[in-house]
């Protein structure tokens, strides 16, 4: 018997070495791991525990400013970048430019694979290769309502929307019903703001912006496309939208709808943690969100751990490596450390099968909602969320998020016709794809 | 026999001149060659760096671009604007500093952060100022009874609120300078005056003002350079926005070279930039600062 359980010790201790030895940084350099603002406290340990289990010399630092165009610049001159954040749409345009290692790389690859959703693979897939490990994963749009204000107008969840035609509907009669702005729309102005609450609205009423393997613009004035113009126009013109969201940033618009005032506003999933947060919200406990009832709810939001291939030393290279697949994916435990512990703090949903279907996922994610029973309608929220590789998946993808957050606060601000907006739209898709070489 | 041979004055100068010569020549005239060329060229990124020679299409481009023209409007409101307030404010500030006062050693240390302050963190701070949400205008109307929201980042006030910011952090140096011209005003003048039973306008507008004069014109020009090269403020407050309404010229270069990596373009729009700061300067000069030296 003691020699079963010294022999089961011992294995155990001689794989948990072997994980720490395969991942054990070497070289000695420095690795350069940059990420845009967003809970870096977590991230900060996360590093320093690579730091010192793992002998890692891990050099993290945040980027403010234009996110997009500042890694951009960085990557293209060279400079100190290693690992870093990125959207999907943003990795592609690096990988085009020639910038990005893709994951496939990787000598744990099959087994990071075979963990990873079809979705998100799917997802994160251009080109034939995979373009960094998971971040996280959320619906950004899910639409949330704040049922203690509803109540206070004397509507209860039945008379809740289940498509987007309801829902501005609905506007109205909460605005009877006496609320100055019933709705807060995701019209803040980021460059994925405006722009990707267009381009969701699109796919939740059935249509494309563009067309996910040709790229070739899709939207017609009568169609989905221009269905959503009209109601945002009707809402707008209609004095129903407080026009400062328009010059919000996304802390902004959080805040806004955790002051109370607002019953029903797109967000991202994961901040139903938040709104319900106590600590941080004036409608703790009463944020809920809306249900699948045969038509999506926003757009699969998603970031990823790219790593960068810049020039290295083969030994750096094998650091970059071990510290991608440390900190993207398993540590040398064979634990999804940062996926589970960013599940666990922010409700961040992850890309691996490990981390989501994890013995605590479930409690972890019903503490954070205000009811036990909003776990299922999560779950049926996210698995139906669409992705839109036709305007996400190409080289021109975070020119024309850009491009189209001025186009639509242009199409408010200035009162412009639905025709020529869409029109507006097809041509400056057509425009990128000859820039860049799509599809013609 | 071995003469001696001394160089003239001028070509010591020349000599003593040649680091500052190749220190303009690294960072001006380099940058700005490289900026012109760029101008001729179509410039690609993907699949390595490619320049592709296109003359003088990229200054056609610019000039037929509603987007340059919507840009150089707001360019010039903007600037209008913060120059008037920047000047207001910084008399104002000078002639108040003038004055004998309690703790006026401490008021006039603590007059400066502003300008102190690094345009990024005055961008947030004015942002979070001007917004309904959040801001001091809707708290202060608020405080007198209204429950509604003052939103100034909203279409209307946008330009008028970074003006003002601007202008905010900017004064402080106008005030300072001033002040020290007021300093060298005898006091004598205003025993003069009070002698000829000037009102107290009167006093500002015929002893006081004089001397600031050209100081003022100097710093015309100076917030007139400064607001229509600014930046880094309006990126942080308003974004060029909301949509493209607070958009300058200094954002359209910033999102066609960093966002759009349009670098061609862009450096032929920063010339009509480059031409319009030296042009109302040199205008400034032709219609004001050529009376003040005579």
């Amino acid at each position: 018997m003691m020699k079963l359980l010294f022999t089961l010790i011992f294995s155990f201790v001689s794989i948990g070495y072997v994980h720490a030895s395969e991942l054990a940084a070497e070289s000695g350099e420095d690795v350069f791991f940059r990420g845009w603002q967003y809970r870096t406290d977590i991230v900060q340990s996360n590093i320093d525990r690579y730091n010192n289990e793992m002998g890692g010399n891990v050099d993290y630092a945040t980027v403010t400013g234009d996110y997009p165009a500042i890694m951009e610049q960085n990557l293209m001159s060279g400079g100190d970048l290693d690992i870093f954040y990125a959207n999907p749409s943003q990795a592609s345009r690096y990988f085009d430019g020639g910038w990005v290692k893709p994951a496939n790389e990787l000598p744990n690859f099959d087994e990071i694979k075979a963990d990873m959703y079809p979705a998100m693979l799917d997802a994160w897939t251009y080109k034939g290769k995979l373009l960094g490990l998971s971040y996280f994963v959320s619906t950004r749009g899910t639409m949330h309502v704040n049922l203690q204000k509803l109540e206070e107008i004397g509507m209860s969840e039945s008379d809740l929307p289940k498509n987007w035609d309801e829902l501005y509907d609905s506007i109205y009669k909460m605005k009877d019903a006496g609320v100055k702005y019933p709705y807060l729309p995701h019209w803040f102005s980021e460059w994925y703001g405006i722009s990707w609450a267009y381009v969701w609205e699109v796919m939740n009423r059935g249509g494309l912006v563009a067309d996910p393997d040709t790229h070739q613009p899709m939207l017609t004035a009568d169609g989905p496309g221009g269905d959503a113009l009209r109601d945002w126009k009707r809402v707008w013109n209609d004095g129903l939208i407080p026009e400062e969201v328009l010059t919000y940033n996304e802390s902004s618009y959080m805040e806004a709808f955790k002051s109370g005032e607002y019953v029903i506003s797109p967000q991202q999933i994961y901040d139903l943690a938040s709104f319900n947060d106590p600590a941080n919200s004036k409608i703790a406990g009463h944020v809920s969100l809306l249900p699948y009832q045969g038509q999506s709810w926003g757009v699969l939001d998603s970031a990823v751990y790219v790593m960068s291939n810049r020039d290295r030393s083969d030994a750096l290279e094998s650091d970059v490596e071990k510290m991608a697949s440390w900190y993207g994916y398993k540590d040398q435990n064979g634990e999804p450390f940062v996926g589970a512990n960013w599940l666990n703090v922010s409700m961040l949903f992850s890309g691996y099968k490990s981390v989501m279907e994890s013995p605590d996922a479930k409690s972890t994610i019903q503490n954070a909602l205000a009811r036990p029973e909003d776990y299922e309608t999560v779950l049926e929220v996210y698995k139906n969320t669409p992705y839109p590789k036709g305007v996400w998946s190409v080289t021109w993808a975070p020119i024309f998020n850009s491009w189209l957050k001025e186009t639509m606060t242009e199409f408010l601000l200035e009162d412009k016709s639905v025709e020529d907006t869409v029109n507006a739209i097809n041509d400056k898709i057509n425009e990128l794809n000859d820039e860049y070489g799509i599809g013609g | 026999m071995r003469q001696n041979k001394e160089i003239s004055d001028l070509k010591f100068a020349l000599f003593m001149s040649l680091p500052v010569i190749f220190f303009l020549i690294f960072v001006v005239i380099y940058p700005l060659a490289y900026a012109f060329w760029m101008s001729l060229h179509k410039v690609s990124m993907f699949g390595g760096l490619k320049f592709k020679f296109i003359g003088f299409s990229n200054y056609l481009k610019v000039v037929t671009n509603e987007k340059f023209w919507d840009a150089l409007f707001v360019s010039i409101r903007f600037t209008i604007e913060s120059t008037i307030l920047t000047l207001l404010l910084g008399l104002l500030i000078a002639l108040i500093l003038s004055k004998p006062f309690k703790y006026k050693t401490l008021i006039r240390s603590m007059i400066i952060i502003p300008w102190s302050i690094s345009l990024y963190g005055c961008g947030i701070m004015w942002a979070q100022i001007g917004r309904g949400q959040t801001g001091l205008f809707t708290a202060i109307y608020h405080l007198f009874g209204g429950d509604d929201k003052v939103n100034l980042i909203g279409k209307n006030y946008v330009i008028e609120l970074l003006a003002l910011g601007n202008a905010w952090n900017l004064s402080p140096l106008v005030a300072f300078f001033l002040l020290s011209n007021i300093s060298t005003i005898p006091k004598r003048l205003y025993d003069l005056a009070d002698i000829d039973k000037m009102s107290n306008f009167e006093k500002f507008w015929n002893v006081t003002f004089p001397p600031l004069r050209f100081t003022i014109f100097v710093f015309t020009c100076i917030t007139i350079v400064m607001s229509l090269k600014l930046h880094d403020f309006i990126f942080t407050l308003s974004q060029g926005g909301p949509g493209r309404v607070s958009s300058t010229l200094t954002y359209e270069i910033y999102k066609l070279s960093f966002k759009n990596m349009q670098l061609g373009f862009g450096s032929a729009m920063s010339f009509y930039l480059l031409f319009l700061i030296v042009g109302s300067t040199l205008m400034l000069y032709w219609l004001w600062g050529r009376r003040l030296e005579k």
